[in-house]
């Protein structure tokens, strides 16, 4: 796909282009299209809506501030141990969600994500409670590397950890796995009685799903320096899962635009009026009414409309 | 004070607490289990139904006429976000409905807070029920046994309204089997308004009535929100009893909660969600979803 | 000369919405005598806080309005930069880093929620900026957490708690208990107050915490009623706050025990009317206090706002004082410089004297006592000073949030 290579290259080629602040706006919007490409796989593919996605980036987040402020790990290897133990953390939760179907999985989720902010708030010495932890630093790599230290190598690792998380997403949606999982999102009943244990393979996405948006949280954590309830709250939970929608279910690359979207719209807005959450609102239920199959579907449209 | 009285206070509290989760969720369930609609709306309706309950009292002096008039606005508002909107989206899948709503709620909220402004509003306690009563020698405010009388006969009058009126029993009919409805001759269409726009004012009671305990205030919205996702869940989505027994129990369960165990006050709603759905995944009387 | 008085952002911002959707910079010109003075303010004026955003805003809009009638500040014109940041700690550090990176501020101040503050203290010195604070009460801020570009002119959570208990010697009051919000500032507050009531020879006989978005307290109210005390100290903001006193009116709480608190404010004031009539508490700005810079300030005040100020509008315009001060002294808005012109800057303000102190950053300064009173004519209830204690039996001692007598 010739607009994958030339967005790739793009992306690369930013930190020579862009200004520094533009470049810390380009770093967070790439850290929640991470965030929001992982809950595309439950909701895009599987048709598992979660309303509890926050989770994932609150352990993350939390997992890999910890891991910074109390141990000498080095930061790729905290992001990567903060990611596998949401994963870990997530093969627990999805074997209970996955007891129930439709809107009753989703309010689990919802329930067990306020569970775990609950938790959060409460405990002091893990999470700082309602302050959360502070100063989360960036430490140096592994032998003496120091490039993600500074705003640059930092903006790299973050672009490598989102184009490797969506080639493996995309190689797992185009392999057998993701067969069975559209096979679910389709029809259930019918892929049981073909043969597949449905519960598994939808714990496994619910899994790699967590560890994904657990990867975008532990990314987050250095990158501002801090990690707190609010990352864990329901709210945000919604946002991400506004995001995958605008940007278009099932499309991978999709969600990370509604993710970029999402967040520079409300930036922009917000200095522009107070009155921000009026127009913010107005331009989904325009996007709803209009644009149903999300920014990506625009942005198919147009080039098979060229081609 | 003795276990008797204690008992008895709390659960006098609990009661009244119910009541106002009842408003909340019994809305919520309506919509929710007869439209598969997941309203992220319905808590900033709630919020309304505070708002003009105080705009009402401040321009007529009456706390009854704001108990009218937030349900009818509410409802007029819901009936016509439905018409124009949601009625196009049936069709779509349920992410439409989540970006829906999601939107309603920024737009109200904000549209709540440049009609009524930043600050928390206080609504006044209606005059007739202002005092107190001495239960044990200990004051008790009348206007919270007024909230839980409140309670039993809107209930009461939601049940006699699905059982006995015609539009109660489309709105069953509706919720079973909506293709029969519609094939029998029915116009789906207006039921659909109807269980919106009923959704939304009953929201908006719950507020008008909430209002003189907590103030209405920008905040609201987004507590109310979660506490209706709560009673649903745990009631079980389209059941109105279901409603019912879940806002008793988790009043219970936060009253007495809060008392026994003020550490887990924050958790112990969502543990009793966690446990329910565990159990029984549609809730405690609802069908499996 | 400086003819645009507190500028607002919008203008500005159509034009960098431009230049920013195209990944250019804002041209940047070397500073020259006419260029305005920024002060970043990411200020939550949306969502559950918006009260108190709106009052922040409203201070600094006055205080900026003021310095510009009068010339500017070092002769130039003050230009606010206001965001909105709706009280979520990753839009405020978002906020800043664009205003350090993009626009070249190096001030700021008027954030409101105190995780706002927290999550971006630890960065101050990576941005070479100055924070100072014009409502954050949180004690770390100026204890463990501090921050060397960080600046508390206004009273923190254990002054308060300190100017309350040092008035509870002299009453006849003897047993206390206690109800906070169940975060950080509940606990710590609460904290302060059980050490300082021991040390009056008062008994505490306890305390209860609240989550945040309590709606129904009756089981508090209970717990209250049951420990048998005298007083109830409450550390309660907003809308929890609201909706408590709400309720313990209708429970009639007040007749048998003694409000007191930490903030008494008037918008909480006029939220629940006769509810707080009666209730004793500190006050960080009452507008009531009677010395010419305070009444000067309240007349300007009421002609611009027909109304008197409240407790966050006297507090951050007293911050944005100080912060001219130190402006005014340094000559300059860069950190160093304006670091060492804050450090022991004093400013007699409309609260009386405000000292910054060189070892913690804090502003020292007394303590007022009111109890909220019905008056004559006056729509709301209001408070009324009935003690003042000086600032140095009110400030805790350096990087410390208790206190040795």
């Amino acid at each position: 796909m010739p607009l994958f290579a030339l967005a790739t290259a793009a992306l690369v080629a930013a930190p020579l282009m862009l200004p520094m602040f533009a470049m810390t706006l380009l770093t967070e919007a790439l850290i929640l299209g991470l965030l929001a490409m992982s809950l595309d796989l439950m909701v895009g593919y599987t048709r598992l809506i979660s309303f509890g996605h926050a989770a994932a980036y609150g352990l993350g987040a939390y997992t890999c501030g910890n891991l910074l402020l109390h141990t000498t790990l080095p930061l790729p290897f905290a992001v990567l141990a903060a990611s596998l133990l949401t994963g870990v953390v997530a093969i627990g939760v999805a074997w209970v969600c996955t007891m129930a179907k439709g809107v009753s999985f989703s309010m689990l989720t919802l329930a067990f994500a306020q569970l775990l902010y609950a938790v959060a708030f409460k405990w002091t010495s893990v999470t700082g409670a309602s302050d959360g932890l502070a100063g989360i630093p960036r430490r140096a790599g592994p032998f003496g590397i120091t490039v993600f230290e500074g705003k640059t190598g930092f903006y790299y690792l973050v672009l490598a950890c989102l184009l490797g998380s969506f080639l493996f997403c995309r190689a797992l949606v185009n392999a057998p796995f993701g067969a069975v999982l559209r096979g679910i999102r389709e029809n259930e009943a019918k892929t049981l009685s073909l043969g597949y244990n449905t519960r598994l393979y939808k714990i496994a996405v619910v899994a790699l799903s967590f560890a994904l948006g657990g990867l975008a949280g532990a990314l987050y954590a250095p990158f501002a320096g801090f990690a707190n309830t609010e990352l864990l709250f329901w709210l945000f939970s919604g946002q991400v899962l506004i995001m995958v929608i605008v940007g278009g279910q099932g499309t991978l690359l999709g969600p990370i635009l509604g993710a970029a979207f999402f967040m520079l719209l409300e930036h922009v807005l917000s200095a522009y009026t107070e009155s921000w959450a009026l127009v913010f609102g107005l331009i989904f239920i325009g996007f709803v009414m209009f644009v149903p199959q999300g920014i990506w579907g625009l942005v198919t449209r147009t080039r098979r409309a060229r081609a | 004070m003795d276990l008797l009285p204690f008992l008895l206070t709390q659960s006098l509290n609990a009661l009244s607490q119910a009541a106002l989760l009842f408003f909340l969720g019994v809305g919520l369930t309506l919509i929710f289990g007869i439209m598969r609609i997941v309203n992220f709306a319905h808590g900033t309706f709630y919020m309304l139904g505070a708002f003009v309950g105080y705009s009402a009292v401040r321009f007529t002096g009456s706390f009854w006429v704001g108990l009218v008039l937030g349900p009818l606005v509410a409802g007029g508002i819901g009936v016509a976000f439905e018409t124009g909107l949601l009625r196009r989206l049936y069709k779509r899948d349920e992410s439409a409905f989540l970006m829906v709503t999601f939107g309603l709620t920024l737009v109200l909220g904000e549209v709540i807070r440049l009609v009524w402004g930043v600050e928390a509003l206080q609504v006044p306690t209606p005059e007739t029920f202002a005092g107190i009563v001495f239960l044990f020698d200990e004051p008790f405010p009348v206007y919270r046994l007024f909230l839980a009388a409140a309670g039993v006969v809107v209930a009461i009058a939601i049940w006699q309204f699905l059982e006995r009126t015609r539009l109660g029993l489309l709105i069953r009919a509706t919720s079973q089997n909506a293709e029969m409805v519609h094939a029998l001759g029915v116009d789906v269409k207006l039921v659909r308004s109807a269980i919106f726009g009923i959704g939304c004012g009953l929201a908006a009671l719950g507020g008008v009535l909430a209002a003189p305990l907590v103030t209405a205030s920008l905040g609201m919205a987004a507590n109310a929100i979660i506490d209706a996702f709560v009673i649903v869940i745990i009631g079980g989505m389209g059941s109105f009893l279901g409603s019912l027994l879940a806002a008793v129990l988790v009043a219970f369960v936060q009253v007495f909660g809060a008392y026994y165990f003020p550490d887990f006050a924050l958790a112990a709603m969502y543990l009793l969600m966690l446990l329910v759905l565990v159990i029984r995944p549609g809730g405690l009387l609802g069908k499996e979803a | 000369m400086p003819h645009c008085a507190g500028l607002s952002r919008r203008r500005l911002v159509q034009s960098a919405v431009a230049a920013s959707a195209l990944g250019l910079p804002v041209p940047f010109r070397t500073a020259t005598a006419s260029d305005p003075i920024k002060i970043g303010m990411p200020v939550g004026l949306t969502g559950p806080i918006g009260g108190v955003g709106a009052q922040m805003r409203r201070a600094c809009e006055f205080w900026a309005k003021q310095v510009n009638d009068k010339g500017g500040l070092l002769g130039r014109p003050v230009e606010l930069v206001i965001e909105d940041t709706a009280g979520n700690p990753a839009t405020t550090v978002r906020k800043v880093q664009e205003m350090v990176e993009r626009d070249g501020i190096r001030v700021i101040t008027a954030i409101v929620a105190s995780n706002e503050a927290l999550a971006t203290v630890p960065k101050l010195v990576e941005w070479d900026t100055i924070f100072v604070s014009g409502d954050n009460g949180d004690g770390r801020l100026t204890g463990e957490s501090l921050s060397p570009n960080f600046f508390r002119p206004n009273v923190s959570g254990p002054m308060g708690t300190r100017a309350v208990a040092l008035w509870l010697r002299d009453s006849p009051l003897k047993t206390f208990y206690g109800l906070g919000m169940d975060y950080a500032w509940g606990h710590n507050s609460m904290e302060v107050f059980e050490a300082e009531a021991k040390r009056a020879g008062k008994t505490f006989l306890g305390a209860v915490f609240s989550p945040t978005g309590t709606k129904d307290f009756s089981t508090y109210i209970t717990r209250i009623r049951q420990s048998g005390a005298q007083g109830v100290y409450l550390v309660l903001s907003g809308d929890d706050n609201a909706a408590f006193l709400s309720q313990a009116r209708q429970y009639r709480l007040g007749d048998k025990v003694q409000l007191l608190t930490e903030l008494v404010d008037q918008m909480t004031i006029n939220a629940t009317g006769d509810a707080s009539i009666g209730m004793i508490g500190s006050s960080r700005y009452p507008f009531t206090y009677d010395i010419p810079a305070n009444k000067a300030f309240v007349a300007a005040w009421q002609e611009t706002y027909g109304r008197p100020p409240d407790l966050f509008e006297g507090d951050q315009y007293q911050s944005c004082v100080v912060m001219q001060a130190g402006i005014e002294k340094a000559g300059s808005l860069e950190a160093a410089k304006l670091r060492a012109a804050l450090e022991g800057l004093e400013v007699d303000s409309i609260k009386g004297r405000v000292t910054m102190r060189a070892c913690d950053h804090q502003g020292a300064q007394q303590g007022f006592i009111v109890k909220v009173v019905k008056h004559e004519g006056m729509a709301h209830p209001m408070p009324e000073v009935i003690a003042t204690y000086p600032a140095d039996r009110v400030t805790p001692p350096c990087n410390k949030m208790v206190y040795d007598d």
